[in-house]
C-alpha cells in the first residue's frame, strides 16, 4: 500500500522535513536525469506524494533517479528528495537485488557482508555481463564465515559504564 | 546627555538627527573607513545618503569615530564606559544599536558572469564608465541566500531592489531581462512598475535556478517552466542575495548583555528597545527592511533614547496629529466543508498591494483548517510574506498546507466543488468544497480612503510617516502589514514630529482675482491638498443681476507639504510662493550699502 505516512516512515524523516518545499523548482534546474531529455521535477514528484496521488513504477524519477543528491545540495531547504525516491520504490518493491541484498545484509549482520550481497545479486550481475568479473568477486569475497557483529545500543552501554564507575570509587 | 550610536548607516544617522534635535551629545561610532553602510553601496543612493548626513555633519554636538572597534564595555550607575581599541573611551548614557544587515555572499555561483546585485550595481552605474560591449541578455535571479533552511527569513528588499535594478539598467541600456522568481514581493507602488517593465517587455518566470554554467562568452542558466527544462544562455546573471543579520550583533550582545533571537537578531523587548535598559535599536538589527523602514525605526530608536524612557510599551503617547485606521476584519470562512482552497491572485495591479495583508490572514486561516482536520490548499500566483511573516507561511507547508505555485500561463477554475488547474505544463484536479479566493475581499479596501493615499505616494520619502503638515501615518493606512509594525511606527512618526517642528515652510499662495478655476494645480498636487471651491460671483451685464458659481483653487494648509508643483503646474501663474526674507542678512545688507553723499 502506498500512502504518504507509509513512504516517509520508509524514508526515515517526518513529512514536514519535505513538505517545507516552497516549490521554486531549483531541484528539476540541476537534476541530472534532466540531461536525458526527459522533463522531470522532482518538486511535481513531491507535491504528487502530498496530494495522495499514486505514484506509478515507470515515473522517470523513480526509473532513473541515481541519488546523486545534486537536488538535495542546490535545495534551498535541503529537502533529500532522492530518499523518498528510494522509499518508493522499496514500496513499489522495485529495488534492485543489489539494494535489497545490501539492506538485507545491513538488518541480518549489521554491516555488509559481501559475499552474500554478491550472491544475492547474483542473477542482475550474470544476465547483466557481468560474468568477466568473477575472478575479482572471488578476490574480494574471500571464503569466510561470516562473524556476527554486536550492534552497539548507546543508552544500554552508557548506563554500563557509569554504573561500573560508580563501584570502583 | 551622551547618546551612543553603533552604526553610521542610514538609521544610525536617523537616530543621531533625533537626539541632535534634542541637543543631547551624540557620539556615531562606525567600524568602516566612512560612514554610510549597505545604502551608500547602491550607487543611486549614495548621494541621497550623503545629503541627508550633510545635514548634521557641522553639528558641534556630532562626533563621528571612523573604524572604530569596542574592545571593552564597563556598566556603572546605568551608564556605558565603552573602551575601544585605540584606547580613546567613550561614556554614554543611552546606546542604539544600529547596525544594519550583512549582505549574504555566494561564494559557490559567484563568477566572472555571474554576479551579486552589489556587484551588479557598479556594472551599471553611471560613474564607472560605460557599459560592458556584450549587455545584451540579462537574468535576474530572486531568493539567493534568503528563505532556506539556513536563514528562513525572507529578506524583504532583494525583489523590490532587483525590480531598480531592471529600471536603472533599462535607463542605460535595452538588454533582453528575464526575471526568475519565486514569489515577487513588492511594496506599494512597485506592483505598478513591475506591470509597467511587464508590458515593456521584462520577462517574468516563475521558477528559480541554480544550474549556471559559465564560460568565457556568457552563462548558461536551466530552469524548468511549463512542464520542460529548458536552458538559456545569457551575458550575465544577477543573484538578488540575502540580507543576513550582522556578525557583529554577537560580540556586540556579549559586550552590553543584550539578547538575540534566534535568527541572531536583536530580541525586541519593547517596541525597539533591547531587553537591557538603556539600550535601543534599530534598522537592520531588527530585521530585513528597506531604506525607508530604516529611517523610521532609526527615528523611532532616537526619540525612545532622548526621552528618557518615560515612554513604554502600555502607554502609547496620543498626538492628535497621528492618523490610524482600523484594519478590514477578514473573516475565517463558516459552514460545514472538507477541503478548503484559498487563491491568493488579483488581476488588478492596484489591489496587489494588499497581498501582504491578504497573505498573512490566509495563511493564518489555513493553518487554523488544517488543525481542524482539514485539506486545506493555499494556490498562489505571489505570495508577500517579507522578513518574519515568511516563517508563518514556513509553519504552515509544515503543518501539512499544500502550497500549489502557479507558473506565468496557468490558469485555475473553479466547477462544482473542484479546482482544474490547466497548462502548458501540467494538469490536475484539487478538491476545493470551499473556494477562498483574494478577490473576495477586494471590496473591503476599494471604498477607504487609504487606498487612493497609498496608491499616490510618492516613492522617494524621506518622512517615512507624514503625510500632510498636522497628519502622520501610521498602521494599517500607512503600510498594510504585520501588527508588530504599528508601534514603531508610532515612535518613528513622534521622532519626525520633532524634526519637523523647526522646519519653517511657506506656503504656496492662489490669487483669487486671476485664478480661472482651470484645476490643473489639483491634478498635480501629489497631496491631494488642493480642492477647487465654488465662489459666488455676481456678473451684471445690462439687466438682471446674475449671480454663478465660479471654480476657484483653495490649499488645505495640514495636508500641504509645499513642494511647489502646483506653482509651476499653473498655465498662468497665480499660485506663487511668498519671499521669506532670510534672518539676519537684511541687517547686514543695509550696513553694507554706503550711503549717498
Amino acid at each position: 500500500m502506498q500512502t504518504t505516512d507509509h513512504i516517509m516512515e520508509l524514508a526515515g524523516h517526518r513529512q514536514e522535513d519535505f513538505s517545507v518545499c516552497m516549490g521554486c523548482k531549483v531541484c528539476a534546474s540541476v537534476c541530472t536525469i534532466n540531461d536525458l531529455d526527459i522533463d522531470m521535477n522532482p518538486q511535481e514528484f513531491l507535491l504528487k506524494l502530498f496530494m495522495g496521488e499514486e505514484i506509478k513504477a515507470d515515473n522517470p524519477l523513480v526509473r532513473y533517479c541515481t541519488s546523486c543528491y545534486r537536488c538535495a545540495s542546490a535545495c534551498p531547504w535541503q529537502i533529500r528528495i532522492p530518499e523518498v525516491v528510494r522509499a518508493v520504490k522499496e514500496s513499489l518493491g522495485i529495488e534492485a537485488r543489489f539494494e535489497k541484498a545490501f539492506k538485507k545484509s545491513l538488518d541480518i549482520w549489521g554491516r555488509v557482508y559481501e559475499p552474500f550481497v554478491v550472491i544475492m545479486s547474483a542473477p542482475d550481475l550474470l544476465m547483466g555481463g557481468y560474468i568477466k568479473f568473477l575472478p575479482k568477486w572471488m578476490e574480494y569475497a574471500g571464503f569466510h564465515f561470516p562473524h556476527k557483529v554486536k550492534r552497539i545500543r548507546t543508552s544500554h552501554t552508557l548506563k554500563k559504564g557509569s554504573s561500573s564507575k560508580e563501584g570502583r570509587s | 546627555m551622551k547618546i551612543l550610536i553603533i552604526g553610521g548607516g542610514i538609521s544610525g544617522i536617523s537616530a543621531a538627527k533625533v537626539a541632535l534635535a534634542k541637543k543631547h551629545d551624540v557620539t556615531i561610532l562606525e567600524c568602516a573607513e566612512e560612514p554610510g553602510g549597505l545604502m551608500a553601496r547602491i550607487a543611486n543612493c549614495r548621494v541621497g545618503f550623503k545629503t541627508f548626513l550633510d545635514e548634521i555633519v557641522n553639528d558641534p554636538r556630532l562626533t563621528i569615530i571612523k573604524q572604530g572597534k569596542i574592545a571593552s564595555v564597563d556598566k556603572k550607575e546605568g551608564r556605558f564606559n565603552v573602551t575601544l581599541e585605540d584606547g580613546q573611551s567613550l561614556i554614554a548614557d543611552r546606546v542604539i544599536i544600529a547596525t544594519g544587515l550583512s549582505p549574504y555572499d555566494p561564494v559557490e555561483y559567484k563568477g566572472k558572469r555571474v554576479l551579486t546585485s552589489l556587484e551588479y550595481d557598479q556594472i551599471i552605474d553611471q560613474r564607472n564608465g560605460e557599459l560592458p560591449a556584450d549587455f545584451n541578455r540579462v537574468a535576474f535571479v530572486l531568493c539567493v541566500g534568503s528563505r532556506s533552511k539556513e536563514y528562513p527569513l525572507c529578506s524583504s528588499v532583494c525583489c523590490s531592489y532587483s525590480l531598480r535594478e531592471i529600471k536603472w539598467t533599462l535607463q542605460r541600456a535595452k538588454p533582453a531581462i528575464t526575471v526568475f522568481y519565486n514569489d515577487l514581493r513588492y511594496f506599494g507602488q512597485e506592483f505598478y512598475l513591475e506591470k509597467v517593465y511587464r508590458d515593456a517587455g521584462v520577462t517574468f518566470i516563475r521558477a528559480n535556478s541554480r544550474y549556471f554554467d559559465e564560460d568565457e562568452t556568457g552563462v548558461n542558466v536551466r530552469y524548468f517552466a511549463e512542464g520542460k527544462m529548458k536552458e538559456e544562455r545569457f551575458d550575465y546573471v544577477v543573484l538578488a542575495i540575502g540580507l543576513r543579520p550582522n556578525p557583529m550583533l554577537e560580540s556586540l550582545s556579549k559586550f552590553f548583555g543584550f539578547s538575540l533571537n534566534e535568527y541572531k537578531f536583536v530580541k525586541e523587548e519593547e517596541p525597539l528597545k533591547t531587553d537591557v535598559e538603556g539600550i535601543y535599536v534599530s534598522g537592520g538589527a531588527l530585521e530585513p527592511m528597506n531604506i525607508k523602514d530604516s529611517i523610521l525605526t532609526g527615528f523611532g530608536a532616537g526619540l525612545r533614547a532622548v526621552r528618557n524612557g518615560d515612554i513604554g510599551s502600555e502607554v502609547m503617547p496620543v498626538d492628535e496629529r497621528l492618523y490610524r485606521e482600523e484594519a478590514p476584519v477578514i473573516a475565517p470562512p463558516e459552514g460545514a466543508f472538507d477541503s478548503c482552497l484559498f487563491y491568493i491572485a488579483t488581476d488588478d495591479p492596484g489591489a496587489r498591494i494588499f497581498y501582504e495583508f491578504v497573505s498573512s490572514k490566509f495563511i493564518a486561516m489555513a493553518r487554523d483548517l488544517k488543525r481542524a482536520g482539514k485539506n486545506v490548499y493555499v494556490v498562489t500566483r505571489n505570495v508577500v510574506a517579507p522578513s518574519y511573516d515568511e516563517l508563518e507561511y514556513e509553519e504552515a507547508r509544515r503543518e501539512g498546507v499544500i502550497a500549489i505555485h502557479l507558473e506565468e500561463g496557468e490558469t485555475i477554475s473553479f466547477v462544482d466543488g473542484k479546482a482544474l488547474i490547466n497548462g502548458p505544463g501540467r494538469e490536475f484536479v484539487l478538491p476545493a468544497d470551499r473556494v477562498i479566493s483574494f478577490d473576495d475581499y477586494a471590496h473591503l479596501f476599494k471604498d477607504g480612503e487609504f487606498l487612493s493615499l497609498y496608491r499616490s505616494e510618492p516613492q522617494i520619502r524621506w518622512n517615512p510617516t507624514r503625510w500632510g503638515r498636522k497628519k502622520y501615518h501610521v498602521g494599517f493606512i500607512r503600510h498594510p502589514r504585520s501588527e508588530r509594525w504599528e508601534k514603531r511606527e508610532i515612535f518613528g512618526a513622534f521622532g519626525e514630529m520633532l524634526l519637523d517642528a523647526e522646519e519653517e515652510r511657506a506656503l504656496p499662495q492662489v490669487n483669487e482675482e486671476r485664478c480661472s478655476g482651470c484645476g490643473s494645480c489639483k491634478d498635480a498636487c501629489p497631496q491631494k491638498a488642493i480642492e477647487m471651491e465654488i465662489r459666488e460671483k455676481v456678473i451684471a451685464v445690462f439687466g438682471p443681476q446674475v449671480a454663478t458659481g465660479e471654480p476657484i483653487a483653495h490649499i488645505k494648509e495640514d495636508t500641504c507639504v509645499s513642494c511647489g508643483l502646483c506653482a509651476s503646474t499653473c498655465p498662468s501663474d497665480v499660485i506663487s510662493y511668498p519671499e521669506i526674507p532670510e534672518k539676519g542678512n537684511k541687517h547686514a545688507l543695509e550696513c553694507e550699502i554706503p550711503q549717498p553723499k
